[in-house]
């Protein structure tokens, strides 16, 4: 369905993606993540076409998104991070203006309309103007705009910024809805949590790179299946650091950059717990709080790059 | 076609902007009800000159002098603005004027008509009141017209019946000189008596328009020139938003994106600029001419300017506030040099030579010839100039013009 391929976009002599290769395949729901300056949006504009990708390919069904843009851009719809609508027009003329401009007759962007607001859950809002809106509401019909002309795949630049858990669920409802309908999801987010629930498979992006590819499972295999003893600490010292890192339970000891977390990666942390936090007393080490992080894609992604993902 | 979609879709946005659109449909009318009525007596001629009382000291006694107290001074045209008040002498004269009882004096010397006649020009006194000079100028303009209206016609007989007398004293055929002389200066002097001894007033050859009108076509040319900041300001606020990155995600040109911007801008300032029109037509009873069609399509061709000028400043700058500053201060620049203010001509030669580079002033100036009734062929240099200028600007926009 859709082939990145080896693709590079640089700015002058700053690379911001650099040979990435994915595929995604036909009512798959992908998600892409990574911190801030990851090369994530430039990879989304390159695949919708905004932005001319120096070497590699992308095609969707077959079609290159150099040679043929125009067919390109009426197979996917973008949900951008902004609520990209007019606030002075209401729900239903926003709906049939983004319809129309993919080519809906007026009486088929009319129908469409209704379907849409139906499907977001905002009928009775129809003419309701979209300044008076909330956050929520208006993201969903921020995501309602991208599905006028149906598209095959839609394209979801971190979608929940900036609302309320409540729309945010309802949000990720919808989300999965139109996955179960068939279409493709490519969905980009800070949040692993949202990844973790909608996305079949991942791609972690970071320094315009994918450092990690495949299904969670997979993913997370790439942990050993291990998890994070996550000590919050009053201090410690190297000799105490390096006490903790030789114990035979703990695969790798990652102090986080304030220096008053320590993520101990761990096989089996139930074992390995009451070594840890005696070890630690021991060393001089005094404990504030002890967490176990089951494994995800935010201790791969620890894991691989040594930051959190919203570093 | 989507650039129609897009210019429909900003047209609605923009007229369902109630509070923007009044302002911009109210405020031209309430200024040119302000600057019309007050500034009237600028543009119409019996308004300008004040109601005037000349005091005469007439030491002459001869037709001329009689034909221009009655004729000229008493004349149809004059006669409602001029009151006449005779003196015995120059001294009564004098302190008529000083105590402020009459605004002008006038002293016509003994013998004056008759040495207009014979070229022994005799010189009129006018008295003036210092706080009397508009009056006292116009009193002195209408009798030094008079003045070189008869010398002209004197000395042109003159001549005239010295050439006949040397010509037929070489014809064979009897000529009767005295005859022919006085027939020649008789026409000259009704000539000279009925066309040249008024005040022009306005500008060589054209009738005057009012206060009202010029101030219509001012307050018009000017707010319609606001819309380029509202047009660049339209499509900043779009790419701030990211509603224009959504229209590039979309199967849409970029061309198509940019002039759909720019027939939204067109459709507001053509709009604004009939119903300008129309407010004025009924609510003043501004007369715009007689060719509502050149009115008209001299209308469209500013809203390119206008248009594409939008786009310029949307090429140019990134940030709504700084348009709206540059944009403010760029409208009262060109409504300024352009006469929406003041009449170009109150400026030095420099600035009505810099007027030319204002849109605004090409308007202006056509409306003015459309209200005093002008030719096609006359409009047709300020129509390709108000065009070109669309069109360039929107070229030179669109070159600049970031849509991310």
């Amino acid at each position: 369905m859709l082939e990145v391929k080896n693709i590079k976009k640089s700015y002058g002599k700053m690379k911001i993606v650099d040979n990435v290769s994915f595929t995604i395949e036909k009512g798959e729901s992908f998600g892409l993540l990574g911190p801030n300056g990851a090369g994530k949006s430039t990879t989304i504009s390159m695949i919708c076409g905004l932005i001319p990708y120096d070497q590699g390919e992308i095609t969707i069904s077959g079609n290159s998104v150099k040679k043929s843009p125009m067919a390109i851009k009426k197979k996917i719809g973008v949900v951008p991070q902004e609520i990209a609508l007019y606030p002075t027009m209401s729900a239903r003329d926003n709906l049939l203006f983004w319809g129309k401009l993919y080519g809906l007759s007026g009486s088929q962007a009319s129908k469409r309309a209704a379907e849409v607001l139906e499907f977001v859950g905002l009928k009775d809002r129809a003419k309701g103007k979209i300044e008076t809106f909330s956050g929520g509401m208006k993201r969903r019909i921020n995501i309602g705009a991208a599905l006028m002309h149906e598209p095959e795949v839609l394209i979801m630049d971190e979608p929940t910024v900036g609302i309320d858990p409540q729309s945010r669920n309802h949000i990720l409802e919808t989300v999965k809805k139109l996955n179960e309908k068939g279409i493709t999801i490519i969905y980009t987010s800070h949040y692993m949590e949202e990844v973790e629930y909608l996305c079949n498979r991942v791609g972690i992006m970071d320094h315009g790179q994918i450092i990690a590819l495949g299904t969670q499972l997979e993913l997370c295999k790439r942990l050993g299946g291990g998890s994070i003893v996550q000590l919050t600490v009053e201090n410690h010292t190297e000799q105490g650091v390096e006490a903790i890192n030789i114990l035979e339970s703990v695969e790798k000891i990652l102090p986080q950059e304030d220096g008053m977390v320590l993520d101990i990666f761990v096989q089996n942390p139930h074992g390995a717990l009451g070594q840890i936090v005696t070890t630690a007393v021991n060393q001089g080490i005094r404990i504030l709080s002890v967490n176990v992080q089951e494994p995800n894609l935010e201790s791969l992604f620890l894991q691989l790059t040594g930051r959190s993902l919203r570093d | 076609m989507k650039f129609f979609i897009i210019s429909f879709k900003d047209f609605k946005v923009r007229i369902s902007d109630k509070k923007g659109f009044i302002s911009l449909l109210v405020m031209p009318i309430i200024l040119t009800a302000i600057l019309g009525s007050a500034l009237s007596g600028m543009f119409s001629g019996n308004a300008f000159m004040p109601h005037t009382t000349v005091g005469v000291v007439v030491y002459s006694e001869d037709n001329l002098t009689r034909q221009f107290l009655d004729e000229v001074l008493q004349g149809e045209e004059l006669k409602d603005t001029i009151s006449l008040k005779t003196f015995d002498s120059e001294k009564s004269l004098k302190a008529e004027v000083k105590q402020q009882k009459v605004d002008v004096g006038l002293l016509i010397p003994l013998g004056w008509g008759n040495g207009l006649l014979t070229g022994e020009i005799r010189d009129l006194k006018v008295f003036a009141d210092p706080g009397q000079e508009l009056q006292s100028s116009i009193i002195e303009s209408i009798s030094t017209s008079f003045i070189e209206s008869v010398t002209s016609v004197s000395i042109s007989s003159r001549v005239f019946s010295t050439h006949l007398a040397t010509t037929a004293s070489t014809s064979a055929q009897q000529f009767d000189v005295e005859e022919a002389s006085t027939d020649v200066t008789n026409q000259l002097a009704i000539i000279a008596g009925t066309n040249r001894q008024s005040v022009v007033m306005e500008e060589e050859g054209k009738p005057a328009i009012s206060g009202m009108q010029y101030y219509s076509a001012a307050m018009g040319a000017m707010f319609v020139l606001f819309n380029a900041t509202i047009g660049a300001k339209s499509i900043i606020q779009e790419r701030t938003t990211e509603t224009l990155a959504r229209l590039m995600n979309g199967p849409i040109r970029r061309y198509s994106i940019i002039l759909g911007k720019f027939l939204g801008t067109l459709y507001l300032s053509f709009l604004q600029f009939i119903v300008f029109i129309t407010s004025t037509h009924f609510l003043f009873g501004v007369d715009w001419g007689n060719n509502l069609l050149q009115t008209v399509v001299i209308g469209l061709a500013y809203s390119v300017a206008v248009s594409g000028l939008a786009m310029i400043i949307a090429g140019l700058i990134t940030e709504e506030k700084t348009a709206d500053t540059v944009g403010g201060i760029g409208v009262q620049i060109f409504a300024l040099l352009g006469g929406s203010m003041i009449p170009i001509a109150a400026f030095p030669g420099v600035l009505q030579q810099l007027a030319n580079f204002t849109p605004n002033k090409w308007v202006l100036e056509s409306l003015v010839e459309i209200m005093n009734g002008t030719t096609w062929n006359s409009l047709i240099l300020p129509i390709t100039i108000l065009v070109l200028t669309g069109f360039v600007s929107l070229v030179l926009g669109s070159l600049r013009m970031k849509l991310r």
